[in-house]
């Protein structure tokens, strides 16, 4: 008899979904955490969502996740960006109460049926002829199970660095975790070592805000979880400002002492979220780079600077904050630092994010060489539904670039690799039109049902929707009389008359009309929701391009659909050059589709395989 | 596993152009290469090819049935071959005989006849080719006169490559200009205008419009330019026929699908195939007026690269010779005097007099076809003579003018669609089709980040 069904290693935001989706998937879950006081918690800005990470909240939400319906509920501001951009690149960003989202997660957790929740530190996962049996603590407790998923995110080793003052310690001070590093390699992960960082937070009662613009949320926007009825209410305020020259001149005068220049810090950092003395150093001719304040927490007055990441000494990051019109006199609560930590190189593990080296072991979130909350909280979520999967002896399931970002983040790390923390962007999807944050429901309502996370509600709800969709683009077949009337509203928007009448389709299609015009000055398509015509909308303007992509879609749909099995040797695969023999050997591809992204491939490599395998 | 389907088999085939050059060669290639030229080929020091010493090449004695030539021989022992297989080749003097007597006797002894580019497919599939030194390999066997195959070189030392990653770069460039602005709205760079976008997409897209423009040099290298030849009866067609193949015959088989006309004759001008149209479908000239007659001459001067409308100097303007320039009247067409021997001078007008008796003004004649068909130089001008990338550029372009003409009325996610898709459709030509590009392009030039 088994203590646990799964063991989830880690209570981030990885940690959580996987723990959540194992739970609610009938899974005796234990949740292994060195400290609630970190669960859920948000050690760097206090948002969620953002260009394509909008995308994957919306996604974990459709799957059954929980981040969505969290944000929704501890959101401060919400806006919507890229709005003059095109749906595909609509992004939410929210800024989040990050006290509250951690007790918010605390308490879902906590109810949550079939986890349990202790604060220990893993010290090794337990394996039999490379299966994963157990884990054991560091306070000695031995635990058997059939899976474990391990969210460790950045506090493995991890070392906090400001200035000369070095911490062996996780991300705001919580204590680090050691042991685990020494037991990945022995199973057989390559161990690697990158960093991030954070900027100083500001006592927000100290702080001239007439020297910034402020910003201001959006209303009557969507929300990230489809559960979620009303748009989240705007509560707080955000303020834009800018360094100065003295800022940058401060910062080139003492490089010598920047951990970043001086040998200290050796980890790979992200180019997307540099810090400010290598934005100063790279883009030597910028005079000015934009700062942030946004609201860490109603509990609180502290404010965080985006914009100005650094591991500068604290008597360099004080005169910096000074530099800045409106921080003259303000106080620093927190230093900002550099952080290193330990993290496995993707590429040992399949695109249902187990290992390769050992079976029912699962990697989700920042260990795998991403960042982000979100990325973390996407990973977790197929981890630990494919931990339940595989406790069930059932199919694994693969998430694919064409039906999510979250298939292009897995599909990236699992076939690419990274050598920097990953990001997710919109750049990354090449079928972007067709992963929007609208549809989101429409991509995965239907997989998050069949693994069993999308309730009954949520599945009603969704069932409910695609019916009104179906209606309404059946209603907008007809067509509209010429009358008085159209021809005025044509008129009204720039648009040539219809003597002869038009088909609400071809009315939608009008480039200076939308839906809810013809909703509102026709008097017609009454009792659709605001989703439904959006949604209908969007499928009617951007026919053409939708289609495009599906057909493309269509085209490697065999390709992605072939799959291919474990056990193949491909040293021994004769008409494939040595170099792409080698590359297939170490990414072990599952599909056909997988292995012709794998970099050092080439088409004549896949044509082979594929005959190959066809004998 | 077993090996590829019709890998195990054994292929032959004349490998140098046919009919051009002094050396034909005969190429072997397959697991049972080197046993079958065993059985054929005899050094004068008496060994037998599977002693030879690898890529060495032997003189020696090539022996079959009613067939005895002292030829030379060279082995590559796989993989260190063209194809990547066991490849014997076999060189012999010029002359599509004896180089034919090689290949049969080489099938007679269990080789199969190879497909046409198969020496490249199996080098392909072997990893010895990328795509593109693949297809110029291809166009190289089937080359059949000197331009066609100094269009294979270009193709093959990457000339449109090269001009296809150029235009890819400025489109990555553009690209990553507006993929900033989708994953960085918020920071403080310039973002790209839309005249700004507008104006590198046109940019761009004339750039592959030139490319595609030298494509229609590129069909007439490689398929041959289209002449007819028109005129009344007794006015000298067929001695003007001989007289241009006189020197210069060449050795051609047809390539199904090049015209839909059959071919008479297949003269060489410069290196460059000139193929004449069979006017046998076009009724006697008096039938011309009929409806029938002029449908059918109308097809084949719509097919023609250039009409040579043949007319008797020594007359007067007949009632055909006028029906046959007013159907030309729109074409590219040459008006040809002939029979410039009978007198003093012309009595009806023309572009250019000749004598089909004199050697002197048929070559002014073939010089002028040249200069009318080929206009750009084809020596050095960029020759697309693949349908593949010529397809590539075209949608490439289909993609950019789309781009063009929606920029002023879609949002920008749309826009990016189509210039991601010329993005790949160049990536076919040049190989190169990941995203990760335009990502490096974008922090590569951009500040960004908290």
């Amino acid at each position: 008899m088994m203590d646990y069904d799964s063991i989830v290693i880690g209570g981030g935001h990885a940690g959580v979904e996987a723990s959540l989706a194992l739970a609610r998937t009938g899974n005796k879950t234990l949740l292994i955490t060195l400290t609630k006081e970190s669960l859920s918690f948000m050690p760097c800005n206090p948002s969620i969502g953002g260009t394509a990470k909008g995308h994957l909240v919306c996604e974990i939400d459709a799957l059954g996740g929980q981040m969505g319906i969290s944000a929704d509920a501890n959101c401060l501001q919400i806006r919507m960006l890229n709005l003059s951009k095109g749906p595909a690149v609509y992004s939410l960003r929210a800024q989040i109460d990050k006290n509250a989202y951690h007790r918010n997660m605390l308490k879902v957790c906590e109810n949550q049926d079939n986890l349990t929740i202790i604060e220990d530190e893993a010290s090794e996962i337990l394996t039999e002829d490379k299966k994963v049996v157990g884990v054991k603590t560091k306070s000695g407790l031995t635990f058997s199970c059939k899976s474990v998923v391990v969210c460790v995110g950045v506090y493995l080793n991890a070392r906090t660095i400001t200035g000369t003052v070095i911490k062996e310690k996780g991300p705001a001070t919580f204590d680090r975790a050691t042991l685990l590093t020494k037991n990945l390699a022995d199973l057989g992960f390559e161990i690697r070592r990158f960093k991030t960082g954070t900027p100083p937070r500001l006592d927000g009662l100290t702080i001239d805000y007439s020297k910034f613009v402020e910003q201001k949320g959006d209303s009557n926007i969507q929300s990230f979880s489809f559960l979620t009825k009303k748009t989240p209410k705007n509560i707080c305020v955000c303020h834009l400002g800018y360094t100065t020259l003295k800022t940058k001149q401060i910062i080139l005068d003492n490089l010598d002492k920047a951990p970043m220049y001086n040998g200290e810090i050796n980890g790979i950092g992200p180019r997307y979220c540099p810090s400010i003395e290598t934005k100063i150093v790279r883009f030597a001719d910028h005079d000015r780079h934009q700062l942030f304040l946004e609201p860490e927490t109603l509990e609180t007055n502290e404010i965080y600077l985006q914009g100005m990441s650094t591991s500068m000494p604290s008597d360099i990051q004080k005169q910096m904050v000074e530099s800045v019109p409106g921080l003259e006199q303000t106080k620093i609560t927190k230093w900002g630092y550099a952080i290193e930590y330990d993290c496995i190189n993707p590429l040992n593990l399949y695109p249902t994010l187990e290992s390769k080296p050992v079976s029912g072991l699962y990697c989700a979130g920042q260990i795998n060489g991403t960042s982000g909350y979100e990325e973390a909280g996407a990973q977790g979520l197929l981890a630990g539904i494919n931990a339940n999967l595989y406790n069930k002896n059932k199919e694994q399931l693969i998430l694919r670039r064409d039906n999510s970002y979250i298939g292009v983040l897995v599909d990236d790390l699992t076939t690419k690799g990274t050598n920097e923390p990953y990001r997710m962007m919109t750049s990354r999807a090449e079928f972007r039109l067709l992963l929007r944050q609208d549809n989101a429901d429409i991509r995965l309502t239907e997989i998050g049902r069949n693994v069993g996370l999308v309730d009954d509600v949520r599945y009603n709800a969704f069932k409910r929707k695609m019916k009104s969709i179906n209606k309404l683009k059946e209603e907008i077949k007809q067509s509209i009389k010429p009358s008085k009337t159209l021809d005025e509203f044509l008129a009204r928007h720039n648009e040539s008359p219809a003597p002869k009448g038009i088909t609400i389709v071809n009315l939608i299609k009008r480039s200076n009309i939308s839906i809810f015009d013809i909703k509102k000055e026709l008097g017609l398509l009454k009792g659709y929701s605001r989703e439904v015509l959006n949604q209908v909308s969007i499928s009617v303007k951007y026919a053409g391009y939708l289609t495009r992509e599906e057909q493309l879609i269509e085209r490697n749909a065999k390709l992605e659909s072939r799959l291919i099995p474990d056990d193949i040797d491909y040293l021994k695969l004769k008409g494939i050059r040595m170099e792409a023999r080698m590359k297939l050997a170490e990414i072990k591809p599952k599909t056909i589709g997988q292995a012709s992204r794998i970099s050092g491939v080439n088409p004549a490599d896949i044509n082979v395989l594929i005959l190959q395998l066809k004998n | 596993m077993k090996n590829l389907k019709g890998e195990n088999q054994t292929i032959v085939a004349l490998s140098s152009p046919l009919g051009v050059g002094a050396i034909g060669v005969v190429r072997l290639s397959g697991p049972s290469a080197i046993k079958i030229a065993d059985k054929l080929f005899t050094s004068f020091k008496g060994k037998k090819p599977s002693s030879f010493e690898p890529r060495k090449m032997e003189l020696g004695t090539f022996c079959a049935k009613n067939f005895n030539e002292q030829i030379l021989c060279v082995v590559f022992v796989a993989p260190f071959s063209f194809t990547g297989e066991n490849l014997v080749e076999f060189q012999c003097h010029g002359g599509i005989k004896i180089a034919e007597g090689i290949v049969d006797a080489c099938i007679n002894a269990g080789a199969v006849l190879a497909q046409n580019g198969e020496f490249s497919k199996r080098a392909f599939i072997n990893g010895k080719l990328n795509l593109e030194k693949a297809e110029g390999m291809m166009n190289m066997i089937e080359a059949e006169s000197e331009a066609e195959i100094r269009a294979g070189y270009s193709l093959l030392s990457g000339a449109l490559g090269k001009l296809a990653i150029s235009c890819q770069k400025e489109l990555t460039d553009l690209l990553s200009d507006i993929e900033v602005s989708f994953d960085y709205p918020e920071e403080d760079i310039e973002y790209i205008t839309r005249n700004k976008t507008k104006q590198k997409i046109v940019e761009i897209e004339q750039k592959i419009n030139e490319l595609i423009k030298t494509s229609s040099t590129g069909r007439k290298i490689k398929e041959g330019v289209n002449l007819l030849i028109l005129g009344e009866p007794n006015v000298g067609k067929s001695s003007l026929l001989n007289a241009l193949s006189a020197s210069d015959k060449a050795i051609v088989t047809n390539i199904a699908g090049t015209t839909r006309d059959t071919i008479e004759e297949t003269i060489l001008i410069n290196g460059v195939k000139f193929n004449i149209i069979d006017t046998a479908g076009i009724r006697k000239t008096t039938d011309i007026i009929e409806k029938i007659g002029i449908d059918k001459a109308k097809d084949k001067i719509k097919s023609a690269d250039l009409v040579i409308v043949l007319v008797d100097a020594s007359k007067k303007q007949s009632k055909e010779d006028e029906e046959i320039l007013k159907l030309t009247d729109k074409t590219n067409r040459i008006v040809v005097g002939n029979k410039t021997d009978l007198i003093k001078s012309p009595v009806q007008k023309a572009d250019l007099y000749i004598s089909t008796k004199d050697e002197k003004s048929v070559n002014n004649l073939k010089q002028k076809i040249y200069e009318l068909t080929l206009k750009e130089n084809i020596t050095n001008a960029l020759i697309i003579t693949n349908l593949r990338h010529l397809d590539a550029l075209t949608r490439a372009q289909k993609a950019l003018k789309k781009a063009i003409k929606n920029i002023d009325e879609d949002s920008l996610d749309l826009i990016s669609i189509d210039l991601k898709t010329a993005y790949s459709c160049l990536g076919e030509i040049t190989g190169n089709t990941t995203s990760e590009d335009i990502i490096d392009a974008i922090f590569a030039k951009f500040c960004l980040g908290k």
